[in-house]
């Protein structure tokens, strides 16, 4: 009994979480008129919605802004996050422990403080309307510091010594013998960076107008405010699908990934 | 080795920072020269009704988000903290609206709460109950906003509080029962204080990202009704890009942090507590 | 490698050399080229295509390139990004009189009155009152008023009729009285069909200038906000009008909802509308069944007195960046001839603004074959802009916050929402000095 109740409200939990994406998805192939039904059943299923939003807007050339400065992101966060996470772990040099702490204090900035001078900053050097202006200030992450320092920290130092007797460079260390090691660490970095820096639509819109620039989230964004859907409600079910939908393909496919990372990140945070 | 992040740091942690306080004494428009004006910008915060009013939202929000977060969170981790069929698959759909963006979340929550189409009108109205004007009332629409974001991100917490929950070791509730300690007991003598850390973090990181909340007002109530919904970066956006007062959105935006590294620390010293 | 470079720079030398000597080659042979920016809106465009290509003909010795304001968020962004940047262009005729406060503190504009000819062409343009409004802080004057779209009432003849309203109303009792005749429900489902009026009811600050603006200066006898830079409403008249939207709320005239799915004028489902003359084309185009007439505003009730409203103004000024302020003036003065102002007329249906509009028999014809428009000509010598004060769009916003409150909502009674308005303005024009 207790586990038919218990079942129950899984069930209703799940439903709770996961229908109304069904229904957004079944709601923006749907007619205009049946979009206040709760069902997901029409009779008469329509591309209609999805052409209004690919006339209105240059979705398609979103998604590959977003696509560019996403991966460009997390190449660059993985790429130099583990690089000051190994030095932090495992190079000794003067003021290490002080720029670990430093790093930690950083974490803890609101973006309140930085949103508006880093948005000058954009605008005296030029970066505004630019792929750069995207994805500079996110080029690095304390926060994926911290996770690469935790985990170099349990190489044996052995290895590492090895290597150094051998000859090879830092460098060559970290990228031939380290990285291999940290699958998983990488792997958490690496999704965590891209799916927050996918979704990030707040700095996009500080930083770009253009619209040929502009990145999936924003200009759904702007799409669903300036009017541009004149109150097509269809078509902003459509704008939303299309943005949700290379995450929950990912979200498939990578599901366990994600789910890890989040959990393993939070257990150390 | 440490050198891209040295730069990155001058460039993009230091200098803002920097920048920022200057900032604060002056009024700026980025067009026009900088003006020095001492503490002006502080003097008008303190006249601000809608500096105050963010305050409040905010506060609204977080008295709503937070409890109700670590109430759901837990109370679904603790259903699926058992050997059941499917977890796996529960704790994926759960997860679902985190991985999402807000944007998406925002659009589908703006037509369920849709006074005259709104699928949730539409369930009361079936009910033989009256419509809700959940975005359209002073005083319904930031805690419905308040539901959305729990929703969304209450996955993360249910898998938190999962992983937190199966570390606990078997043998402390072994003991416990033969002790005679009813499941409640249990549950508040050890499973609680265990799961403490796990409680302070949703706090302090639900709090920090309540007072970062944008794009959920921004697209759903543009800061209305009558500001009602008018969030902390919603405001220092409005001041900053609309109307270009750089200098007067900084200022709102050291004093809403250093208020959020306030709250936090009173936070942790009231909730943290050392497991015995 | 270094051979290379020297050989680029060296064979770059004499391609800038020869640029400089051909604008030296074309000043020399007297060819002074202006740059003039009109609306980016496709009427506008069209009439200052026209418009330039007469005067090159005329004056092959003073060439105007002309090039769309570029589009962006608003003209007021891109001009003052482009005085910043130093991409100004000679002549503007897109100048709305509430920014000059921003170009002038950056130092963007030649006063105007310097020109000896200034006095009579600005006196032709309007009357002593509307000149002084446009009169900046110093004393002198940067723009000259070009034309002017009156913000009227629009009322469907049809819906008066059918809601038993012999007469326009022209008080605000009368149309509060007309607005409890006209809003109904036609067929009993439950719902109204028929609005006396209807407003967004978001606090959007630009709204402001279609209800509460225009009906404060109506109700003030032509009084705007500001005076010098600082805040000096007249309370009697602001009260008045925030009671007036008060009213229209709380006596269910307006929907307290915004309409999705179209334009509720156009779709005959309110009965008065507060516009300008570009409303005209749209109904025509959109609506040409829609029996319409113009009328001024209404006023407070035992208002004497023309009535007044917000001209939307848009002036034509000379930027500081300019090299042949002589010229750029010449050009100026050819804009504002009685000829090209016809031009205005019949490419935008737009009012210029001048003393003799209804009386030059140039214009004779066009008014003729518009009658409606007769009503805005008439009305724009009555006419004020918005007053150039700094952030003036933080004003409106506020005025909107303010205004939502009390009108849309009633939460705070008219007197209330003076004093809010006055201590809310007061402390952004204190945070500016």
């Amino acid at each position: 009994m207790k586990s038919l109740l218990r079942y129950g409200v899984l069930i209703v939990g799940a439903v709770v979480f996961a229908y109304p994406f069904a229904w957004m998805i079944a709601g923006s192939f749907r007619p205009e008129l049946e979009i206040g039904e709760l069902g997901l059943w029409s009779r008469h299923y329509t591309l209609q919605s999805y052409d209004m939003v690919f006339s209105k807007i240059p979705i398609g050339r979103a998604f590959l802004n977003s696509l560019i400065v996403s991966c460009a992101t997390t190449v660059s966060v993985v790429l130099f996050g583990s690089m000051a996470g190994y030095a932090l772990a495992r190079l000794r040099f003067i003021g290490s422990r002080a720029l670990y702490v430093l790093i930690l204090f950083t974490m803890m900035i609101p973006f309140q403080i930085v949103l508006i001078p880093q948005y000058i900053l954009m605008v005296k050097l030029g970066w505004t309307d630019s792929y750069l202006g995207l994805i500079a200030p996110t080029m690095l992450s304390a926060f994926s510091i911290v996770l690469f320092r935790q985990f170099f920290l349990a190489i044996p130092q052995g290895l590492i010594d090895a290597a150094r007797i051998d000859g090879a460079t830092e460098l060559t260390i970290l990228f031939r013998l380290i990285w291999p090691l940290s699958r998983p660490v990488i792997v958490t970095v690496a999704i965590l960076t891209f799916m927050t820096s996918w979704n990030e639509v707040l700095w996009p819109l500080l930083v770009v107008r253009d619209q040929s620039l502009m990145t999936m989230p924003q200009i759904v964004t702007l799409f669903t405010i300036g009017g541009g859907s004149e109150a097509h409600l269809g078509s902003l079910l459509s704008a939303a699908t299309l943005l949700a939908f290379p995450v929950i393909v990912a979200y498939a496919f990578f599901q366990r990934y994600f789910i890890e990372s989040m959990a393993s990140t939070g257990i150390k945070g | 080795m440490i050198l891209p992040y040295v730069i990155f740091f001058l460039a993009f942690v230091a200098y803002p920072l920097t920048f920022s306080i200057i900032l604060v004494f002056h009024r700026w428009n980025i067009v026009t020269p900088m003006e020095w004006i001492g503490l002006k910008n502080f003097e008008r915060l303190l006249d601000d009704p809608l500096f105050f009013i963010s305050l409040k939202n905010t506060l609204v929000f977080l008295g709503i988000h937070i409890p109700l977060q670590i109430i759901v969170a837990l109370g679904f981790a603790l259903l699926l903290n058992a050997k059941i069929r499917g977890r796996g698959l529960f704790r994926a759909l759960y997860f679902m609206p985190v991985v999402v963006s807000g944007v998406v979340v925002t659009i589908l929550w703006q037509q369920m709460y849709s006074y005259d189409y709104g699928v949730l009108n539409s369930i009361l109205h079936a009910l033989g109950l009256g419509p809700v004007p959940w975005l359209v009332d002073a005083l319904v629409a930031m805690p419905a906003i308040a539901v959305m974001a729990t929703w969304k991100n209450v996955g993360i917490y249910i898998v938190l509080f999962l992983a937190g929950l199966q570390t606990v070791p078997r043998e402390l509730y072994e003991a416990a029962r033969v002790d005679g300690a009813t499941p409640a007991r249990q549950f508040f003598h050890i499973t609680l204080p265990l799961l403490n850390p796990t409680v302070v973090v949703i706090i302090v990181l639900s709090t920090i990202g309540g007072f970062g909340l944008f794009i959920e007002p921004y697209v759903l109530t543009g800061g209305g009704p009558m500001q009602s919904t008018l969030s902390g970066m919603l405001y220092i956006y409005n001041q900053g890009f609309y109307f270009s007062h750089m200098g007067y959105a900084a200022t709102l935006g050291i004093v809403y942090a250093v208020i959020i590294l306030l709250v936090v620390l009173v936070q942790r010293k009231v909730v943290e507590r050392e497991p015995e | 490698m270094a051979i290379a470079r020297i050989l680029i720079v060296v064979a770059l030398v004499p391609f800038l050399a020869g640029c400089s000597k051909r604008a030296q080659e074309a000043e020399a042979a007297g060819q002074i080229e202006l740059l003039y920016w009109p609306a980016p809106n496709p009427q506008e465009v069209k009439l200052a295509d026209t418009l330039v290509r007469r005067w090159n003909q005329l004056h092959p010795d003073i060439h105007v390139r002309m090039q769309p304001i570029p589009v962006s968020q608003s003209t007021e962004e891109v001009l003052l990004a482009s005085i910043a940047g130093g991409t100004t262009p000679d002549v503007c005729s897109n100048i709305q009189p509430g920014a000059l406060y921003d170009y002038i503190r950056a130092k963007g504009l030649v006063p105007l009155s310097r020109f000896p000819e200034f006095d009579t062409l600005a006196r032709a343009r309007g009357d002593s009152a509307l000149l002084e409004s446009f009169r900046s802080g110093d004393g002198q004057f940067y723009q000259i008023p070009w034309k002017s779209n009156p913000v009227m009432m629009f009322y469907n003849k049809r819906l008066l009729h059918e809601g038993g309203v012999p007469d326009v109303p022209r008080t605000f009792s009368e149309y509060l009285a007309a607005g409890k005749k006209v809003t109904r429900d036609l067929n009993g489902d439950g719902q109204t069909d028929v609005w006396m009026g209807e407003r967004d009811i978001r606090p959007i600050w630009w709204q402001r200038l279609f209800d509460f603006f225009p009906f404060y200066i109506a109700a003030s006898g032509g009084r705007t906000l500001f005076t010098r830079g600082d805040f000096t409403p007249d309370r009697r008249a602001a009260t008045e009008v925030f009671a007036f939207f008060h009213a229209c709320y709380e006596e269910r005239i307006y929907p307290r909802t915004f309409f999705q799915g179209g334009d509720p004028f156009l779709l005959e489902k309110k009965a008065t509308h507060f516009s300008g003359p570009w409303e005209v084309a749209s109904i025509r185009k959109f609506a040409p069944a829609l029996e319409f007439g113009v009328a001024p505003l209404p006023v407070p009730d035992g208002t004497t007195g023309p009535v007044y409203t917000h001209g939307d103004f848009k002036n034509i000024s000379i930027f500081s960046t300019t090299r042949y302020p002589e010229a750029a003036w010449k050009f100026v003065e050819y804009l504002l001839r009685p000829e090209n102002d016809l031009l205005l007329l019949e490419i935008c249906d737009q009012i210029p603004v001048r003393n003799d509009l209804l009386t030059n028999p140039l214009f004779a014809d066009y008014f003729g074959r518009n009658p409606i428009m007769v009503e805005f000509a008439r009305q724009a010598p009555r006419g004020r802009g918005i007053d150039a004060a700094p952030d003036l769009k933080e004003f409106f916003d506020t005025l909107s916050q303010v205004y939502e409150m009390c009108a849309v909502y009633g939460t705070i009674d008219p007197d209330e929402a003076v004093r809010q308005m006055i201590k809310r303005t007061t402390m952004i024009v204190e945070w500016n000095r």
